[in-house]
């Protein structure tokens, strides 16, 4: 089994970190590959809004930087986490910025799932998604609004999430145990 | 009264996300509303331009987000403009309030995938002191062209609800309940907007040539 971690940390963050460690520790022994990028040291272009990548080369983005590298991965992986400092309730903008280039994994013709419309998948599967979230302190409606973008994602791609938010977690080890729980709900035992 | 619209697509002035902006800004400047714009994609490139970008946040009574869905929230660059700003206001002894207001579109036909990005803005706006005034979201973003009046029935349940907006803007207003329900409804049946988009996607294709199937996978999965 291989899980990606995307590691959406900013300048000066010190709770994400933590978390991807905890994420890694409890992982280890559970899984045999873990691929790690921190996104804020690779070189990702905003998405252009062009949709080339399903009408001009379909299934790769035109631009090409590291995030040709990260799709890659991701296509290739059974888990992909989502770790970030919650902002806004949302995303970084350095998890934001890959998840925009995620778009060839999908394919462009509408279909629909439950009551809603999306887009067909490009392959068989997608990696089952875990957000992984952290807050300096409690903010409620912060947290109940990444639970939803997360599940709203899963439907994206078809599938049920996973998600929790660290609350003000700054050691390691407090970090792997609610990664483990984390990775028991989303059904990664060892 | 002065207002600023940052235009949240990469396409800029070319994009839908311009096309109603645009008409909400007629509307403004018809109640005696100053009004600017400036591209964020564009404007983060540069220091100079995110100078440009946060000076024209904090000079503004009014700001207007105005940007296309992106995986369910706003597009990585405004969401990167709104850290920007919160961190600038949270070093500001008095950084004022100025309203906060969005225009969102997404290309699904069904306008309440936009939920989750408008509630972002509006905690945006409450976690730094700004004043959230409500937002107008759409569905089926993929038909507007250039002209919002070429819409089916002439864009007119937008161009109202937009006029609707403007008006209770300029006054210091919120957005009205009537505008975001006008504006939020679709501009044809589901079934049809999906089997336009689908055949439009094919159709672009042929124009660019591509030399691969739509299907094509040009990853491995193991």
């Amino acid at each position: 089994m291989k899980v990606l971690i995307l590691d959406g940390s900013r300048e000066g963050d010190s709770l994400t970190p933590v978390a991807v460690l905890g994420m890694t520790s409890a992982l280890a022994g559970r899984v045999d590959n873990v691929e790690l990028f921190k996104l804020r040291d690779l070189v990702i272009a905003p998405c252009a809004g062009c949709f080339g990548c399903w009408t001009r080369t379909p299934g790769e983005c035109v631009i090409e930087d590291s995030a040709r590298d990260v799709l890659r991965s991701y296509v290739g992986s059974d888990i992909v986490v989502y770790a970030t400092p919650v902002t806004f309730g949302g995303y970084s903008s350095q998890l934001k910025k890959i998840l925009d280039r995620f778009i060839p994994v999908l394919d462009p013709r509408f279909t629909t799932v439950g009551s809603e419309v999306r887009h067909l998948l490009r392959y068989r599967r997608c990696p089952k998604t875990i957000g992984l979230g952290t807050l300096p302190s409690p903010d409620a409606e912060a947290e109940r609004l990444f639970a939803r973008l997360v599940v709203q994602n899963g439907l994206n791609i078809h599938q049920t999430v996973e998600s929790i938010v660290l609350v003000g977690v700054a050691d390691p080890e407090s970090a792997r145990c609610s990664a483990e729980k984390l990775l028991e709900r989303a059904g990664v035992t060892s | 009264m002065n207002a600023m619209i940052l235009i949240g697509s990469p396409k800029g002035r070319k994009s839908a996300s311009f096309s109603l902006a645009s008409k909400l800004a007629e509307g403004l400047r018809e109640n005696d509303v100053s009004v600017s714009y400036e591209l964020v994609h564009a404007g983060l490139r540069t220091e100079e331009g995110t100078r440009r970008l946060l000076e024209a946040v904090d000079g503004s009574d009014l700001v207007v987000l105005a940007f296309p869905l992106y995986v369910d929230s706003l597009p990585a660059p405004l969401t990167r403009l709104l850290e920007l700003v919160a961190e600038r206001r949270s070093r500001v002894a008095s950084p004022g309030t100025p309203r906060l207001a969005a225009i969102v579109q997404c290309g699904f036909p069904e306008s309440h995938h936009c939920d989750t990005a408008v509630e972002i803005c509006r905690l945006f706006a409450e976690r730094t002191g700004m004043r959230w005034t409500g937002a107008v979201a759409m569905g089926m973003g993929g038909s507007i062209g250039g002209d919002i009046r070429r819409l089916p029935g002439g864009g007119k349940n937008i161009l109202d609800a937009l006029i609707m907006t403007a008006e209770s803007l300029a006054k210091g207003g919120a957005i009205p309940v009537e505008a975001t329900t006008l504006f939020a409804r679709p501009l044809m049946p589901r079934w049809m907007y999906t089997l336009f988009g689908n055949l439009g996607w094919r159709m672009q294709m042929r124009k660019y040539k591509a030399r691969r199937p739509l299907t094509y996978r040009p990853y491995s999965q193991g």
